[in-house]
């Protein structure tokens, strides 16, 4: 493994992405908040819950070269975490009755819930990683989408825990963004940080060359299992921030419609870059909210121009076919962004590759 | 300069938007404009529209004509947060939000955090209220065990039914509602039996299983009471007529409507709550007169009951804001719960400081007799729901 200073060089040469991508995200963030549009405040905050949802995936899915359709799972399990540390005990008694005393009288704040969200989601992963990620290709694909499958029924049909398919509501709202803002430029930096670690590193190998790198030494599930963990963790701290965002959980919030927003976002963005995941969401996001507003109609001089209803999921749809085939490995490709230097082939997202 | 002038007016706009003034009264709708919520918003918000127009015809409310404001909540959980959001932000002082508490809430939640009035359209479940949102919440359509209570109360006085059935379809809240208000009277009705219950799933292809263990009663229970809604309703009924059972079957309001039978040709002793009838029969003259409304304004016939929760909304709540001579949440709140048996076209509405949904409506009682749905009753149950029991 590399060095210790030369690591410390790898991530001296590599902070200008997560650099760049915080201040991406902290301008969408001042917009928002000089607009003080209360709705346009709420379509930020919700920008910011994929970022951390497509970043917590690109941990896994862009270093480890499989495409996971369980993540949600794990956004899932820290929303319930939220519901159950942060509703008012007196509400949790009715919706909730079967949870455990300790878990009844629990009263903690927003951010105590995320975490707890990711360590629970965490320790998940931990579990199903473990027999998961002896799995590659497509039959891990496949497993991750049946983790998925497996945790939305429990979360449906276990009516005394989760309330099953009702809304549990009584989430304590929060509608300030800076908490998201600050979650999103914590996660994307626990990537950049992972995806630089030597654990980053030899997953990378593994996802190019499995042969090779288990030849060289590499542990190729333990490797997948770190960043399976990781990125649980990031997702359920997402997952528990969106329960916090609208105040309400339902298992189907969490299910087919967030994982296919999300793995489209990292698709199109690029998958195995995190500017990628970072750009594809704040791109799409942004189309998405242009459409909205063409819907809703906007006054050009003395004449309304909308859209008819619904040709925002179609439009989206077209330019997302249109970007992958321009660019079939998504807007970044494997690049990351960078300050422009004079080291024109500096690949700091791939420091494997620069070493 | 002209630019200039044109973005400070437009900022004053929205500032005073923002601030509520008080020289409006604005109706936000936060419903599903797409999506599949479209179908039970749509028809509703229409009937609202229409009593908005008639109330502004007749002078507006307060002296001032009635503004609308819409926002889609694109039948999605955090849109609908963002369109309640906006719908305040544009001034409303009443929140309406989408028929079904799961869909509706993020909005009803937004409107109640701003400490606005929110009303749910059409939503049956307790929650829709007070309980799952906050003591400005409202529902205008009547609780779902009330439904399940009209229907075993009425066909246990009125059609002799002793024997009965309880078959319920555990997909939605709204039908366990429905069984719950079934379970509710049952025990009050004297020599009244349960000779068995079963569940099934909305989405079963086939109940055959169920319908073996009917089948295998010594005797036809007198009454099914089938706890379901649309689509798997229609299946679960064409299978129990075709496997040759005739008893009757008693249902919540979600069936209602005849855009589905076709699918069940010659379906007889089918019986359904309506809180008004679209099949030009209510014995009230006046829902029919309303019927025509509706038609002239959105082309076509109301096609459920569900249409009818919109007017009852906007009429009580103007109501209020007339008795309170202002818009305000908590005045118009306190006129809204001194509502007792307050006549609406739709027949009374009560609402109290514990509950913001109708324990004990009046009914009008459908009977499908081949094929065709027509009113041949109406019910009240004899004592509305405890609030104890709505929560279980």
């Amino acid at each position: 493994m590399a060095p210790r200073t030369q690591r410390r060089s790898v991530a001296l040469r590599t902070i200008s992405t997560p650099l760049i991508l915080a201040a991406l995200l902290v301008a969408f963030a001042l917009v928002a908040w000089a607009s003080g549009s209360r709705p346009f405040n709420q379509t930020v905050i919700d920008i910011f819950l994929q970022v951390i949802f497509v970043v917590g995936l690109y941990v896994f899915v862009g270093n480890s070269g499989v495409i996971s359709f369980g993540h949600i799972a794990f956004a899932c399990l820290g929303g319930y975490v939220a519901a159950w540390t942060t509703i008012k005990p007196m509400m949790k008694g009715i919706s909730m009755p079967g949870l455990p005393d300790w878990l009844m009288q629990l009263e903690i704040p927003f951010w105590a819930a995320a975490l707890a969200g990711g360590a629970f989601a965490a320790f998940w992963a931990l579990v199903f990683g473990a027999v998961l990620m002896r799995l590659s290709g497509i039959a891990a694909s496949i497993a991750t989408f049946a983790m998925l499958a497996m945790v939305n029924s429990i979360y449906s049909n276990w009516e005394s825990v989760t309330a099953a398919t009702s809304s549990v509501v009584g989430i304590p709202i929060l509608r300030v963004l800076w908490p998201y803002l600050v979650a999103a430029i914590l996660a994307v930096f626990a990537a950049w940080a992972y995806s630089i670690s030597r654990h980053g590193l030899a997953l990378r190998a593994a996802r190019d060359e499995p042969t090779a790198a288990a030849a060289s030494g590499i542990d190729i599930p333990r490797a997948r299992l770190i960043a399976f963990v990781i990125s649980g963790a990031i997702m359920g701290a997402g997952g528990a921030l969106y329960a916090h965002s609208i105040g309400l959980v339902t298992p189907d919030t969490y299910y087919l419609g967030l994982t296919f927003t999300t793995l489209s976002m990292l698709v199109v963005g690029g998958m195995s870059s995190l500017s990628g995941a970072v750009l594809g969401v704040l791109i799409l996001s942004s189309l998405i909210q242009a459409l909205r507003w063409l819907e809703a109609g906007i006054d050009i001089g003395t004449t309304t121009f909308a859209l008819p209803g619904g040709v925002q999921e179609i439009a989206l749809g077209v330019v997302m076919i249109a970007i992958l085939m321009f660019r079939p490995a998504g807007i970044m490709g494997n690049k990351e962004l960078t300050w422009p230097t004079g080291r024109g082939n500096d690949k700091p997202g791939e420091p494997g590759e620069t070493n | 300069m002209k630019r200039v002038i044109a973005v400070l007016a437009a900022s004053t706009c929205l500032g005073s938007a923002a601030f509520g003034d008080d020289d409006r009264i604005v109706v936000g709708f936060a419903t599903a404009e797409t999506g599949f919520m479209q179908a039970y918003d749509k028809p509703a918000q229409d009937a609202a529209m229409i009593r908005i127009a008639e109330i502004n015809e007749a002078g507006g409310l307060l002296g001032k004509q009635i503004e609308v404001v819409n926002a889609d909540t694109k039948t999605d959980r955090a849109e609908g947060a963002k369109a309640g959001l906006s719908v305040i932000d544009a001034g409303a002082d009443i929140v309406v939000v989408s028929c079904d508490y799961d869909f509706g809430a993020p909005a009803a939640l937004t409107a109640e955090s701003s400490g606005l009035i929110s009303f749910f359209l059409c939503a049956e479940s307790i929650k829709a209220g007070i309980q799952g949102v906050g003591p400005n919440s409202f529902s205008a359509s009547v609780l779902a065990p009330v439904q399940g209570a009209t229907m075993a109360q009425w066909a246990y006085e009125k059609k002799e039914a002793r024997s009965f059935y309880r078959l319920l379809d555990t997909w939605t809240e709204y039908n366990k509602g429905i069984c719950d208000g079934f379970d509710y009277m049952l025990p009050q009705l004297a020599d009244a039996t349960l000779v068995g219950e079963d569940t099934f799933l909305n989405e079963d292809a086939s109940i055959a299983a169920q319908i073996t263990r009917i089948k295998g009663l010594p005797e036809e229970p007198d009454a099914i009471m089938l706890c379901t809604m649309m689509p798997g309703a229609v299946s679960a009924i064409k299978q129990l007529r075709a496997a040759g059972i005739n008893s009757m079957i008693l249902n919540g309001s979600g069936v209602d409507g005849s855009y589905w039978l076709s699918a069940v040709p010659d379906l007889s002793n089918f019986y359904t709550p309506v809180q008004g009838s679209i099949y030009g029969d209510d014995p009230n003259a006046e829902v029919t007169a309303f019927n025509a409304k509706f038609k002239e304004a959105t082309g076509g016939d109301p096609s459920t009951q569900y249409t009818y929760p919109g007017y009852v909304m906007i009429d009580v709540w103007a109501k209020a804001v007339e008795r309170a001579g202002t818009t305000e949440t908590a005045a118009v709140v306190a006129e809204l719960e001194k509502m007792n048996a307050e006549p609406t076209l739709f027949g009374p509405r009560t609402f109290t400081s514990e509950l913001h949904h109708q324990n004990q409506a009046r009914y009008l009682i459908v009977e499908t007799n081949a094929g065709k749905p027509g009113v041949v009753d109406e019910w009240t149950i004899s004592a509305p729901i405890p609030v104890a029991d709505l929560m279980k």
